[in-house]
This record gives C-alpha cells, structure tokens and sequence, in this order.
C-alpha cells in the first residue's frame, strides 16, 4: 500500500514538471493554429484549425531564407569547432611537449572570459573587415570552441594508447592515424558534442543580433527578435513563426533524443 | 599538411622518439613539431578571437571613444571607472545581478536536488520518457522562450492573467514585463524554467551512482530517511552540487541576458537589468566604450574571484568516492 503511494506521489511528481516544461510549447503551437477570432479566447484546442498565421508570418518575413541562413551558420560553425576541437585533443592526448600546460591553460581560462568582455574590439575588428551583416562575420569568432576542445580531449583521453603504438609499428602517418584509428573509435563521442555545438550556435542570439545588417542575411533567432519588436499585435504569426523557428532543433530532437539529453549531460552546459 | 605528415617525415621521427628515453644524445635536440602544427589553428583563432580582444576591452577602459568610423580614442586615465560608479544604473545592476545569482540557484541546485530524491528509484523506462519531456526546455533558443512567455503573460490577452483573474487571485491586467514589481521575478523565472529538468536530471544520474551499499550499511546503523539523506546522499552528490552552484553563479547572468533583451530591455526604470546587460547597453546604445570596457573588466575580475572561492570551497566540500 505504502509503495503504491509512494509511486503515485513520485509520478504525479514528474507529470507536474513535465507539464510546466512542455505546457509553454503546447500553448505556442495551438495559438499558431487559432484564427484571428479565436486567438483571445483561450480555449485549450483550436475550433478550426488554421494556417493563415503561417501563412501571414512567410509573407512578412523572410523565413525560408533564414532557417537556411541558420542551417548553412550552425552547420558550418559546427563542423569548424569539430576540426578544430580534433586536432587539439589529438594533440593534447598524442604527445608530451613543452607549453603543454600552457596551451590547457589558455583553454580552461577562456572560461572565466564572458561575451561582454570580447565583444566590441570583435565589433570593431568586423567592421574594419567591412563584413558587417554577411553570414562569415557570425562565423569568424566561432571557428573554436575552448568548451569542445576540452570536451573532445576528455573523451580522447579514454583513447587506449596502445591502438597507437600498434599503428605506429604498421607505419602509419599521424594524419592517417588520427583519421583510421582513432576517430573511427571516438565517432559516437564526436557525433553527441556535434549535435550540441549545433543546437548551441542555432540558439545564439547576442553575437549575431551585433553584427547582422538586415533580415535577408539574418539567422532565424534574428528574424524573430525583429518580429516580436515591430510591435504589431498579431500573436497567431508571431507563434507561428517561433514555432517554425523550433522546428528544426524540434526534429532533430525527435530523432535523437537520447544522444541528444545525454551529451548535454556528458558536457554540461556552457 | 598532408604532406608534413606522411610517412617518411612520421618515421624518422617518431620512432627514434619511441627510444628516445634511452638515446637522447642526437634526438634531444630536436624538437616534435608536430602537436604545435595540430594545435596552431585553434590557438591561433583563441587568440585572435578571444584573447587579443579581452585586452583589447581592458585598453578600452582607459580610452574615451564612441566607436564611431574615423574618431579617434581619447586616453582619459581612470575616469571611466569613475563614470561608471557614479552611473545611476549601476548600483540597481549590481544589486540585480546578486538577486538573479540567488534567484536562480533554487532552480538549478535546490528544487533539482529535492525532485531528484523525490522521483529516485522508478523504473529506468519509465524515467526515460520523462526526461525526454523536462529536458526540452534547455534546448529551446532563448529568443523563442521569450515571444512564447510574452504572449502567455501579456497583459490583456494572455492566458495567465486570464487564468489568475477567473480564480479571483487578481481583478487587474498585470503587465508582468513593464511593471516593477514583477520584471525582474519573471526573468528568473524564465530562467529557471530552462534550468530546472536539465539540473535535475544531472543530480539523477548523480544519484543513480550512488552505491546502495551505503544506504544498508546506514538503516544497519538505525539512521532515519533524513540522516542518510544529510548524510549519505547529500555527500555523494556533493560534487554534482559544487559543479552546479558554480555554473549557476558563473553563468546565470548571462543566461538571462536574451530575456531581458528580449521582453524587458532592462526596465522598467532599469528594475530588471543586470551587469552583462547593462554593459551592453553602454555600448550599443550609448556608444560609450570606455565605460562599457571598464565594467567589463571590473567584473571579470569580480567573477575570477567568485570562481576562484568557489573551488576553494568545492575542494574543501566535495567528496570523491573513489
């Protein structure tokens, strides 16, 4: 009896704050269904169903062009802050060298380094490139991450030396070394710090909002931030539009979920 | 590179180095250069990108300059700071910003710590699919969580104010995001409402390594539900909680940063800016560098100091159980 209880309490638990995580994203999506009557009536599902505020929100705004920008940022800047994440931890874990600790140093430190602190001298660097509002300016401050290179080291550490020794003994280059047996082994690892580099660079919003000139070139968050400022009153689209700015990482989600909560767990969050 | 690192080039110098603890004479002085050509690239760019304009931002804050193309900086000594300490926004930010590191830690270590032993011991499947749905939150973009929390909240038509005024809690349209009372609660809130299923699922999986042994070994001993919570669970997870108070008090001024920017920008009467927010408005508003530079290297230092305190602490508090 005493357990069944304890159960029941322990569900109700868990049900309560999977609502309160999930209700917010409920109410989004039906909002963008309702139409221009039933949007301030708070009934908990649409009447009729309806794509007029989808179809308002593409007409205003650019988004098809966005989410693209998005993709082509968070793709590229993913697979920027892999490479270069790989090379590091390669190198950390390969070989004992002088400023070994200097270079881990100059990795932990940029921790400690926040966003304010490196934004304008980048801003003003930017602008003297003249790149303002192109996709590179976003990227170019992107292209390491100090928290994948970590990262990536840590799970390479677990690397058995001894795959190395024996490639070494075959005769094979450190190049062909890194790329046939050592990351074949660290794929699953690589692929999880992947998806959250993604996720991190889709959600970026400070960095961008800087150095973006105008909505064509602008990431999907961009898009949105502009949407909800323009001040009009029309919160069907502007759900409709966060909805369809979600959908990717929603998707991917589907998809991966479990790689997905457990490489936040693995790395933590930053 | 390819070429630097094919096989002739690899042989000649890796496999001496295999001997090279015996044989140093000739190899000793020949320095490996290959992890500095793997680490270039990114140490290059860390450089370039966060070190060069971290000092950067602390030359700043000795200049006076508006950033505008074709001014020059003026050097002004100390009188950043000085602006900066007498700016009547900056007391309410460092005020606002203590609030929001206190604020948020219920949600990130508290609440979390309490759910997780609350919700211990289900069936692994079934804790599968619920973390699947408190996860969600944390990988939702921070601009999206605001225009989904303004429309919720908005004062006549969201669905809040509907709900609190059909309960009879409140007769009038609160507009959570412009009045004072209420501004800065509604940031942490929506902070908090990111943090609170990742955190908790962190101090699960931290629970979940818990060896079981200890809880018998204790009921052996006679100690109660509460004494082995204080004194096992809370041991066992101490470094997941060290970890995570430290993030929190870290970061949690810049997690909050879009959603101020977002639904209150700083207001109203700047009641819900914080330091990271405010020194972005020096600067992209106001187009003050200086004074934006000099908060930002006043609290970076600030922040190396909380984090420096708080591994002495973590070291002090935390146990391994190896």
């Amino acid at each position: 009896m005493k357990k069944t209880a304890l159960n029941a309490g322990r569900h109700f638990l868990l049900l309560l704050l999977s609502f309160i995580a999930i209700f917010p994203l409920y109410w989004m999506v039906v909002s963008s269904l309702k139409g221009e009557g039933e949007i301030f009536n708070y009934s908990f599902l649409p009447e009729h169903f309806q794509l007029t505020n989808y179809l308002y929100a593409f007409q205003e705004m650019p988004i098809l062009r966005m989410l693209g920008n998005s993709l082509l940022n968070s793709t590229i800047q993913m697979s920027l802050q892999l490479l270069t994440a790989v090379m590091v931890a390669y190198a950390l874990m390969r070989w004992e060298f002088k400023g070994k600790a200097l270079i881990y140093s100059l990795l932990t430190l940029t921790w400690l380094i926040p966003f304010q602190a490196i934004m304008i001298p980048n801003y003003v660097q930017i602008n003297e490139w003249k790149l303002n509002g192109t996709l590179a300016a976003i990227i170019l401050p992107n292209m390491v991450s100090a928290f994948a290179c970590l990262s990536m080291y840590q799970s390479f550490q677990s690397f058995p030396r001894a795959l190395i020794e024996a490639a070494l003994i075959d005769g094979g280059g450190e190049l062909a070394i890194l790329t046939r047996v050592v990351l074949p082994t660290m794929k699953a690892g690589i692929a999880s710090l992947g998806i959250m580099l993604f996720i991190t660079s889709w959600n970026d919003y400070m960095w961008p909002m800087l150095v973006v000139r105008n909505l064509e070139n602008a990431p999907i968050q961009i898009g949105l931030k502009s949407f909800v400022s323009s001040d009009v009153n029309l919160w069907g689209s502007l759900m409709a539009a966060t909805t369809v700015s979600c959908l990717p990482i929603f998707i991917l989600y589907l998809l991966l979920q479990r790689n997905i909560v457990d490489s936040f767990m693995k790395w933590g969050i930053k | 590179m390819n070429i630097y690192l094919t096989q002739p080039a690899t042989r000649e110098m890796v496999k001496p180095r295999r001997t090279a603890r015996a044989a140093f004479s000739r190899k000793k002085k020949k320095i490996n250069v290959k992890p500095y050509l793997f680490l270039t690239p990114a140490v290059l760019m860390l450089i370039w990108w966060v070190y060069k304009p971290m000092l950067g931002t602390l030359r700043y804050s000795l200049y006076d300059w508006s950033m505008v193309p074709g001014t020059e900086a003026v050097y002004v000594g100390l009188s950043n700071f000085k602006k900066l300490l007498t700016n009547k926004d900056f007391g309410t930010a460092v005020i606002n910003t203590g609030v929001y590191i206190l604020g948020m830690l219920p949600f990130s270590v508290i609440l979390p710590v309490f759910l997780s032993v609350a919700t211990q011991g289900l069936q692994d499947k079934v804790k599968k699919l619920y973390r699947a749905f408190f996860f969600v939150p944390m990988i939702m973009a921070p601009v999206a969580v605001s225009t989904i929390f303004q429309w919720l909240l908005h004062p006549s038509n969201g669905l809040i104010n509907h709900l609190l005024q059909t309960a009879g809690i409140t007769a009038n349209n609160i507009s959570f995001f412009s009045d004072e009372r209420f501004a800065r609660l509604m940031i942490i809130l929506i902070s908090g409402w990111k943090m609170l299923g990742f955190a908790t699922l962190m101090f699960s999986s931290a629970l979940s390594g818990i060896d079981r042994q200890y809880y018998e070994a204790a009921a052996l001993d006679g100690a109660g539900k509460f004494r082995s919570f204080f004194h096992i669970t809370l041991t066992m997870i101490s470094p997941t909680v060290m970890m995570m108070i430290m993030m929190s008090v870290l970061f949690s001024s810049q997690w909050s940063m879009a959603y101020i920017d977002v639904l209150t920008q700083g207001g109203p009467y700047g009641t819900s800016t914080n330091i990271y927010y405010l020194m972005y408005k020096y600067a992209f508003k106001d187009m003050n560098v200086g004074v934006c530079a000099a908060a930002a290297g006043l609290f970076m230092l600030v922040f190396v100091i909380l984090a420096m305190l708080l591994q002495k602490l973590s070291s002090k508090v935390a146990f391994y159980d190896n």
